[in-house]
């Protein structure tokens, strides 16, 4: 057992340095690192936000709230609008010429008056000194984004970015290196081939999960860097913050080991990796219709139950988002956690029946 | 203990492409050559040896061990083979090592018997450098410090003289009696008939998937000797080299290649060539490689097993 071992070790040190700083693999990097990109530049732009609200409260003549935004109404003059909500801390006026006739033209003057409430703006276009028109701009909270996140998640993360992710890494951990020549390294030695293809799923699975949980967690970080520490703590402490974190966490762990089981033995299987990636693809994204026993062979199934905010199916939703997001059958998390275990176990022992047999 | 190397009725088949076929063997400890042209089954004898294809007919016994074994056979055998197989970005020193660790040896064996193997292939100052960045010869020489880094009893090499300068080139060959005087098995692969003259103890001549001759060396050697060798060397004063050929009685030919880099010489005695390969060296020409030509060499491979294969 302690030679098993050891050889494991020797393989995982090696393949380690491979995938790690393979210059091949640096789109798996790009693809982990989107979403944060994409997290962080909203955060930016919130906090961005977030600052010129503040300097609009500070110049209001006096604290607003929701209550002071729903008296206003169409209709109304500019004085009605001074005397409930004050001087505004943003103003802009323009005129514009309009025909009225054939030969006739008159100017109208508009203006644009911008009140905040710290959250959020109520934007009047006054035409001619009379309420035109009533908008408000609300601001981010946190419930607003963990549901944004959680569609990010689901439908980029783990559907593209970790799949193909996983693709790039297990596909190569064989079939790359009957390409090469190189795996002769390997079985030139007296390694069991079983060992020598659990120590390349056990090195793959390092590489997928430091890579792509590196990049759940700073999303997650990049996704409350626009919040005050009190709403984090609130969200940490009562809203179940922390445990959606480790679920999220979970999640990506548990895709890149079933994904990462599936694409090492689909490496054994086929030398060009479209053919997989299509087909794998096209069966995780029909999940929902396959029949009931069918759909336990396939990793989304299991992922969807452990995701810890739903995708409500909006009836705008594209019939293709729908057909993603829906899980009409959930499971409890224990189920689909021991499931996804089975199911990447079952698909590691056909992979080492084939690598028994390899030949190169 | 069974010290043989037996191959009973052996074939192998890529679809309907013929591997090798109907081979029995029984290979004794020393040194035993498989020589044949470019697809003739020298490879494919030597993957079903070390278990990296599987037979589609008969049985393969190593020292009493089937191919199939590896965390048995591997201990016992090394195999170098034609490609490059090392990970990438590891140094010579390294290449050997990390394949030691996966023999389950610590690190302090690992250590010692890697620096055992490149000394006995002379690498030790390039030792630290990137595997990648060597030269032909220098990548066929750590692959070799590889595979008898854990000292094998058989040794399984593809073309191991392929691209070797003619000092290395002889010192290596000593390598190998010493290995064989050891009671080694050195089973090495190669389309230069005249190296096998010289290494051998046994040759194994192989012609399109079918073992064509085996035995004792001498018995073929007479016939080499009356056919002239092409060899092409490439080197940085082809002109001036050929100067030197032009005073040696035994090269009947000496020809400018394309390129001029290199030259092709035609030679009715490669055993006194290759002492002269050896002066030229040692004179600071700047030799590349010296590598005989397979046209050459497959004309010999018809001389020499046309009728076998006529009447077979």
């Amino acid at each position: 057992m302690s030679l098993v071992w050891a050889q494991i070790r020797a393989i995982i040190r090696i393949e380690m340095k491979k995938t790690f700083f393979a210059k091949r693999g640096l789109w798996i990097y790009m693809l982990a690192l989107a979403p944060v990109a994409l997290f962080f530049a909203h955060s930016m732009i919130e906090i961005h936000e977030h600052g010129a609200r503040r300097q609009m409260v500070l110049k209001s003549a006096r604290p607003l709230t929701e209550r002071d935004f729903l008296s206003i109404s169409q209709g109304m003059s500019r004085a009605d609008v001074i005397a409930r909500l004050g001087e505004p801390p943003l103003s802009r006026s323009h005129s514009r010429r309009i025909r009225t006739g054939r030969n006739s033209y008159s100017r109208v003057e508009f203006e644009t008056l911008r009140y905040s409430d710290g959250n959020n703006d109520l934007v009047l276009t006054l035409q001619d000194g009379t309420v035109h028109g009533i908008g408000r701009v609300s601001g981010v909270s946190l419930g607003q984004d963990s549901y944004v996140f959680a569609g990010v998640f689901q439908f980029f993360f783990v559907r593209l970015a970790i799949f193909f992710g996983c693709l790039g890494i297990f596909m190569n951990l064989f079939r790359g290196e009957m390409l090469d020549k190189s795996l002769h390294f390997y079985l030139l030695t007296p390694v069991r081939r079983e060992v020598l293809m659990l120590g390349k799923y056990l090195a793959g699975l390092l590489a997928a999960t430091v890579i792509f949980s590196t990049s759940t967690a700073l999303q997650l970080i990049a996704l409350l860097l626009d919040f005050d520490a009190s709403t984090i703590s609130q969200y940490l402490d009562q809203n179940h913050g922390l445990a959606q974190m480790a679920a999220y966490l979970g999640v990506t762990v548990l895709a890149c080991i079933g994904y990462g089981s599936i694409f090492l033995a689909a490496g054994l299987l086929f030398r060009n990796p479209i053919v997989p990636a299509a087909a794998v693809l096209i069966w995780e994204a029909a999940n929902p219709v396959l029949p009931a026993l069918l759909k336990k062979f396939s990793v989304i199934y299991y992922l969807k139950s452990l995701c810890p905010v739903e995708i409500s199916l909006d009836p705008g939703m594209p019939p293709l988002f729908a057909l993603l997001a829906s899980n009409p059958e959930p499971i409890s998390r224990y189920i689909a956690i021991f499931g996804l275990l089975a199911l990447s176990v079952l698909v590691l022992f056909a992979a080492s029946k084939k690598v028994r047999r390899l030949e190169i | 203990m069974n010290d043989r190397i037996i191959f009973d009725n052996v074939s192998k088949f890529y679809g309907d492409v013929l591997g090798v076929n109907r081979v029995n063997l029984s290979i004794p400890p020393g040194i035993t050559s498989l020589v044949g042209p470019n697809g003739s089954g020298k490879t494919t004898l030597m993957n079903l040896m070390t278990g990296l294809i599987r037979p589609s007919r008969g049985n393969i016994r190593i020292l009493d061990l089937t191919p199939d074994q590896p965390e048995q056979l591997f201990r016992l055998v090394g195999y170098s083979t034609q490609y490059d197989s090392f990970p990438k970005g590891l140094t010579g020193y390294q290449c050997v090592s990390s394949y030691l660790r996966l023999y389950g040896f610590d690190r302090d064996r690992s250590e010692a018997l890697t620096w055992a193997a490149i000394d006995r292939v002379g690498l030790r100052e390039a030792a630290h450098r990137k595997a990648a960045g060597y030269s032909k010869g220098m990548r066929q020489r750590i692959r070799l410090a590889q595979s008898l880094a854990h000292n094998p009893r058989v040794l399984v090499l593809d073309e191991p003289l392929n691209g070797l300068d003619p000092l290395v080139r002889a010192e290596t060959i000593a390598l190998f009696r010493t290995l064989a005087k050891e009671g080694c098995h050195v089973i090495l692969s190669s389309h230069v008939l005249h190296e096998v003259d010289i290494i051998s103890d046994q040759v194994i001549l192989m012609s399109a998937g079918y073992v064509a001759a085996e035995g004792n060396i001498q018995s073929v050697r007479s016939e080499i000797e009356d056919h002239p060798m092409q060899i092409l060397i490439r080197c940085d004063r082809p002109g001036e080299l050929a100067s030197r050929f032009f005073a040696e009685d035994h090269v009947v030919e000496v020809r400018l290649h394309k390129d001029r880099h290199g030259l092709l010489v035609k030679t009715q005695a490669p055993d006194r060539f290759y002492l002269l390969m050896n002066r030229i060296a040692l004179d600071g020409f700047a030799v590349e490689s010296v590598a005989p030509c397979d046209d050459d060499v497959n004309s010999v491979y018809e001389y020499l097993i046309g009728t076998e294969e006529a009447t077979r």
